[in-house]
């Protein structure tokens, strides 16, 4: 990317002081770092790998990018979103994911992004769930952002939501939490590079931290939503 | 790559229920004061409902909800992903989409309160979330908190000292403690509360109905 205005916008919208609601899900770190005596211990790098590969490169990834290429026509949009619903079996997960989705569009709709208000009128309707993948690929379309910046900035954000919540947690410093982004980030842009097909379905495998966030969801002490 | 750099540069007006946040440090009084207002509220004809940000739990948001005070579906819970300034505001998106779903399933409201989980004296809300809000300290904490000159304390639109029964118990000079706090707040209004009790919440409505309400 070397046009300053494109990248100063990518920077803005996946900035962690965007308003997105994203700081009140950990994605299933809370659970897991919670199981450490069945599971080993927690390992920030190790998580956010998982994370990047084997959830978000065939699942959230695959979702915003046919998002993004269906934006002009919220019909296809909220087709991809629905197959999203149904392909997503942790209930935390899944419903993180939706509100997760709705406050992104929340400050959209405040800003006046193009589509913001129409789609959100769709999941008022029941006519969408509007999770926060398949609303990041919409409305970063319509803000000209191409699709390759979308997902390397929707890669960006899977990764900072969690390592920022362990630094809440207090399971690592806020430097060493850099150096486990950075372990990372040669698997996240590789798999930015991968070619999604039209209609890809999604696929991801992660049944520790889907276990986690069932026990989480009921557990009586939590500091995050998922 | 056609990017849109220059988008609207105003937000649009938003209609609908008033918003009002309750902040304040932890055990200072907010759930009981909105114990208080509810039946006080509905009184005087307000409909209402309520949001709740607990750090740890819903167990404010449970408590409501089983006071019996009010339609529990009319109280909300929102996680506040362990730092309970962040949620009212430097990203208050999850209360915000939580008060438009409430007043897209009630469209009756004419009030939503938003209950911050406890803080520090350093807790604001954003006023992207809230019209109004009030700061809740009880004179247990200290009769130094005004001279602490706290942002919460001093940029409320309304300061509840709550407690005040408790103030020969612990050593604290009420009359100090308002006029050090009027002092900060450069007049602006202070209520003194024993939320326990229900005393001086008839000035805490009156000023939410003259204030926000336009009443």
């Amino acid at each position: 990317m070397t046009d300053p205005a494109a990248l100063l916008l990518a920077l803005r919208h996946a900035d962690g002081t965007f308003p997105s609601g994203g700081f009140a899900f950990s994605q299933g770190l809370e659970a897991r770092a919670a199981l450490a005596d069945d599971f080993g211990p927690f390992d920030l790098a190790a998580f956010l790998a998982d994370q990047v590969l084997r959830r978000w490169a065939g699942a959230d990834r695959v979702a915003l990018v046919r998002a993004h290429r269906a934006a002009a026509d919220l019909d296809r949009v909220a087709t991809v979103d629905a197959e999203v619903e149904a392909s997503t079996a942790s209930e935390p997960l899944r419903a993180g994911s939706r509100r997760n989705g709705l406050a992104f569009l929340t400050a959209h709709r405040r800003l006046g992004t193009p589509g913001a208000e129409a789609y959100h009128r769709r999941i008022r309707e029941g006519m969408a769930p509007g999770h926060v993948a398949v609303v990041q690929g919409l409305l970063w379309a319509r803000l000209g952002l191409d699709e390759t910046t979308a997902s390397a900035m929707g890669g960006h954000v899977a990764v900072i939501g969690p390592a920022t919540a362990a630094i809440r947690l207090g399971l690592v410093g806020a430097i060493e939490a850099q150096t486990a982004i950075a372990t990372v980030t040669a698997d996240l842009a590789a798999v930015c590079r991968r070619p999604i097909a039209d209609g890809q379905p999604f696929s991801a495998f992660l049944p520790v931290v889907e276990i986690a966030c069932a026990r989480h969801a009921t557990g009586d002490l939590r500091l995050f939503s998922n | 790559m056609d990017v849109a750099i220059s988008p609207s540069k105003t937000v649009p007006t938003r209609l609908g229920a008033a918003r009002v946040g309750i902040g304040g440090p932890v055990g200072s009084g907010k759930t009981a004061l909105v114990e208080r207002l509810i039946p006080a509220l509905a009184e005087r004809g307000v409909s209402l409902a309520v949001v709740t940000n607990d750090l740890v739990t819903a167990e404010d948001a449970e408590r409501i909800r089983r006071s019996g005070l009010i339609d529990p579906a009319r109280v909300v819970a929102v996680e506040a992903g362990a730092c309970p300034h962040t949620v009212i505001r430097e990203d208050p998106t999850l209360n915000i989409a939580a008060a438009d779903d409430l007043e897209a399933a009630f469209p009756d409201l004419d009030l939503i309160l938003i209950e911050s989980g406890g803080d520090n004296l350093a807790s604001t809300f954003s006023l992207d979330l809230v019209d109004w809000w009030m700061f809740v300290i009880d004179v247990a904490g200290g009769d130094d908190i005004p001279r602490k000159k706290g942002p919460g304390v001093i940029r409320c639109d309304l300061l509840v000292v709550n407690k005040i029964d408790l103030a020969p118990h612990v050593g604290v000079d009420l009359e100090r403690m308002t006029r050090e706090a009027d002092a900060v707040r450069s007049g602006r209004p202070i209520a003194l509360t024993v939320c326990r009790d229900g005393d001086g919440i008839d000035a805490v409505i009156d000023h939410i109905c003259r204030d926000v309400l336009l009443r």
